[in-house]
């Protein structure tokens, strides 16, 4: 026993001694390029196969693996592994053209094939991908042919404007490593996945890391650093931390941990717009909700700067929301009825819509989510004061589903939520017309619907826009949902790396090319 | 002295038991997979629901449940992953597509290292803690390792991690916080520099309540006629307490220990978390949360097989370090 207790105590002692600190290569003084840089990530990537990716922490360490037919952020749109995308007169024929001599990180050619088989694997319903929608139009797929090794001809089933950004924002995959796959989701392939982007994969060690290595043939040109690591960090402080003593170089934070990270001067922080509405939502499937007046009455009762404060701490990094659409819709339309703080029209308002105020009112949000929490504590004061009773329901994030997917349901009168839908204006529809699953709602308005339907297919751009504008005022005037915010993302990044700017900062991936970061 | 017959029926007793557990195993890990099954079939969510984007079309969502299986009813799921189980597959994991064996298998050196490494540490401080505070009881020194027992206890696990990472990685910068290795190295050295934190936050939070075992039942056997022998032939108390009491004080520790088993493989997710280690407990608290049933349940099924090992493993202890029981 007393052995042991000896051994024990001299390993300890013995690796305590040995400690160190952070162990990223120091690149040469004079060069941008060598070195490394590791960057926190909530979980565990799902399938790194960009036909399956959809949840952030798989999407950002795709971005370093692979390269899209273009960059979107915002309303830019840049091409990446595309050279130029075109369409015929009737918007029904797109040829998109690759840029010459690109390359697969094995080395083979990247061509027009691979972009074919990537879009026919999307269609194949046994391959179960989730963009499958995408690129289906009232349900008939888009036809992809190869016309040469650079050109693919895309042949539409109908006019279908969302189908440009979503060819735009497809991340090829090699038909040589896939071709003879019969299930690409459990393909062991994609546990050594082959890629385009400017880093290639290394190893891949369950709830620890993920390491790349630089791609030199990389269309944008060499990387500067030599390795990525995405290191998995499940504790948010405990990562936070990680920032301050040096194991972590790049996270994304929330706007309550800005003091935290930059209290030991080690780091900066840079935000910039993600496109995310923040939002409640009335349930009209509740009787009190289906009543507009009423919805109408609660929208004035309720401060957009003072939700924004006590949902993160100050107003620095959202702005008042007023349209359904973000800013990066080119449709946006800012100046339609937002609703502004007025207590005595709110109880006017109220009175006049004969709703029982005695009723008790439910608000759902996510258990997990400490700002959804900090606004519904303020609406459930807020509606206090115009004498209305709202209870607070919490969820598990796996039976928000239930719940908000529903769309009999009425277990909750207000749903609290947030979209990135990106640049297209279409997408929106699903969440505002009467039969999408999507529609939280429960918000039923059949001419709108046409509305939405026919600026989908609309050409004239004119005509396209003054639909939007109907749509974005209708809703506003019935106030089906209560926009917050706009937010903006954040991330925390060591002093000692340069080319932010460059590598252009975007939503939910962080960063749109990490090949442009440098140790300074 | 027992004599040769009289070994041999004990051994055969002992021999008898382990069978009779053995063949108990069976039964009672269908009965606790039955009872998971239903559990996690039966409380709210749906794991299709968890990866449905606004983009996808009802009738993919729909291919997509199919494709899992999750459209049949609850008892022909059921059959259909005990069929699998029964011919060694443990299923794929419904967020990832991985086989769960590989998932699990990856993360378990993991786990048992920390868990192992901590329980032992435990074990090793717990123990002379509390027969030293027996031994001096209601001095200075017995209060004192009271009062860290109940900080032990009490302490949030969470935040000792943190605050142990605030002062040994951000303040000393004398130990790693995150993982438990440094990418690109693979030594021993760096290994244990990545397990004394959270191997320290395991171990304090463990030592409370086997501290506390050791110490009550010290005094209460400290009290024993078989004791106050010890000291009329004239032995020594640390004499006593090493070569006789500690033997009775064992019992109901080695039932602590066999509860503790389990944990060697399901791990501490609240210490995984924070210092980022990779073991099953954050594999099964994702996947909980997720609706992920195929690891759910065979992060269930193996913690159930481990219960039963140890309690096995307990009743075994109990006839080695009690002559009484075997007799």
């Amino acid at each position: 026993m007393r052995k042991l207790i000896i051994t024990f105590f001299v390993v300890i002692m013995i690796a305590a001694l040995t400690a160190c600190g952070s162990n990223n290569a120091a690149p040469s003084k004079k060069s941008k390029d060598g070195g490394s840089i590791t960057l926190a990530v909530p979980a565990d990537p799902l399938v790194l196969n960009p036909n399956y990716a959809s949840d952030r922490v798989t999407l950002t360490i795709q971005q370093a693996l692979f390269a899209p037919l273009f960059y979107i952020n915002g309303r830019n749109v840049t091409p990446a592994l595309a050279e130029k995308l075109s369409v015929s007169k009737d918007q029904k024929t797109y040829e998109l053209t690759l840029k010459k001599n690109l390359k697969w990180h094995d080395g083979k050619a990247l061509t027009a094939k691979d972009v074919v088989f990537t879009l026919n694997s999307i269609l194949d319903k046994k391959q179960n991908s989730d963009l499958r929608g995408n690129f289906v139009f009232n349900n008939k797929p888009v036809k992809a042919v190869a016309l040469d090794n650079q050109t693919v001809k895309f042949t539409l089933p109908e006019v279908a404007p969302s189908f440009q950004l979503n060819l735009e924002q497809l991340y090829p995959i090699p038909q040589h490593v896939f071709a003879n796959e019969s299930n690409l989701q459990k393909s062991t392939k994609n546990n050594h996945p082959i890629g385009s982007g400017p880093y290639q994969f290394v190893t891949y060690k369950s709830g620890q890391y993920v390491e790349l290595k630089k791609f030199n043939d990389f269309f944008g040109g060499k990387p500067h650093l030599d390795k990525v690591i995405f290191r998995v960090a499940k504790d948010q402080n405990a990562a936070n931390l990680g920032l301050q003593n040096g194991s972590i170089q790049l996270k994304a934070i929330q706007p309550a941990d800005v003091a935290n990270v930059t209290g030991k001067g080690n780091v900066d922080v840079v935000s910039y717009p993600e496109y995310r509405l923040n939002y409640a939502t009335f349930n009209e499937n509740v009787p009190a909700f289906k009543n507009k007046t009423f919805r109408q009455a609660i929208s004035y009762a309720l401060n957009r700067d003072d939700i924004i404060k006590s949902a993160y701490g100050s107003n620095k990094y959202a702005v008042p929301a007023s349209s359904i659409f973000t800013a990066d819709v080119k449709f946006q339309n800012k100046n339609v009825q937002t609703y502004p703080y007025d207590l005595a029209k709110a109880k006017q308002l109220l009175d006049q819509s004969k709703v029982d105020k005695k009723q008790p009112l439910t608000i759902l949000y996510l258990n997990n989510n400490k700002a959804q929490e900090s606004i519904a504590l303020y609406f459930q004061q807020q509606f206090k004061k115009i004498g209305l009773n709202l209870q607070l329901k919490p969820t598990d994030p796996a039976a928000w589903g239930n719940y908000a997917l529903n769309r009999k349901s009425t277990a909750y009168g207000i749903l609290l939520n947030g979209y990135i839908m990106g640049p297209e204006a279409d997408t929106y529809k699903v969440l505002f017309q009467s039969t999408s699953p999507y529609n939280y709602a429960n918000y039923h308005n059949a001419k709108l619907d046409k509305v939405w339907d026919a600026a989908s297919v609309e050409t004239d751009q004119a005509k396209r826009s003054a639909d939007y504008d109907q749509i974005q005022n209708k809703i506003a005037d019935d106030a089906v949902l209560y926009p917050i915010s706009y937010d903006d993302a954040l991330f925390a990044l060591s002093k000692k790396y340069g080319g932010i700017k460059e590598a252009k900062p975007q939503p939910v991936t962080i960063l749109r090319d990490l090949s442009k970061l440098y140790l300074k | 002295m027992a004599t040769p017959s009289l070994l041999f029926w004990r051994e055969l007793r002992l021999s008898r038991m382990i069978l009779r557990r053995m063949l108990q195993i069976v039964p009672l890990l269908f009965v606790i997979s039955v009872i998971s099954f239903a559990l996690v079939k039966l409380s709210p969510g749906d794991p299709v629901k968890m990866f449905v984007t606004p983009n996808m079309h009802p009738e993919d969502v729909e291919r997509i449940r199919r494709s899992l299986g999750l459209n049949l009813p609850i008892y022909e799921q059921y059959f259909r992953w005990l069929g699998q189980i029964v011919h060694g597959n443990l299923g794929y994991s419904l967020q990832n597509s991985q086989p769960v064996l590989g998932q699990i298998l990856q993360r378990l050196p993991a786990t048992i290292g920390l868990m192992g490494t901590a329980l032992a540490a435990t074990l090793i401080i717990a123990i002379p803690l509390g027969l030293v505070a027996a031994k001096y009881e209601n001095t200075w020194i017995d209060r004192l390792l009271n009062m860290i027992s109940y900080i032990s206890i009490s302490i949030p696990v969470f935040w000792f991690g943190i605050l142990l990472i605030e002062f040994f990685s951000v303040k000393l910068n004398w130990l790693p916080s995150l993982g438990m290795q440094t990418i690109g190295e693979n030594s021993f050295v760096d290994l244990a520099q990545h397990a004394i934190l959270p191997v320290t936050t395991l171990t304090f939070q463990g030592c409370g309540a086997y501290y506390r075992y050791v110490r009550s039942n010290t005094l209460s056997e400290i009290r024993k006629s078989y004791v106050e022998f010890g000291h009329a032939k004239g032995l020594s108390i640390w004499k006593l307490l090493w070569s006789h009491i500690l033997k009775n004080v064992m019992l109901p520790v080695i039932t602590l220990l066999g509860m503790s088993l389990p944990t060697l493989i399901s791990g501490a997710y609240i210490t995984e978390s924070v210092f980022s280690w990779p073991g099953l407990g954050l594999l099964s608290v994702d996947a909980i949360f997720s609706l992920d049933y195929p690891i759910i349940m065979a992060m269930t099924l193996f913690s159930g097989l481990m219960l039963i090992l140890g309690n096995l493993f307990a009743d075994m202890t109990y006839q080695f370090v009690d002559p009484r029981i075997r007799k």
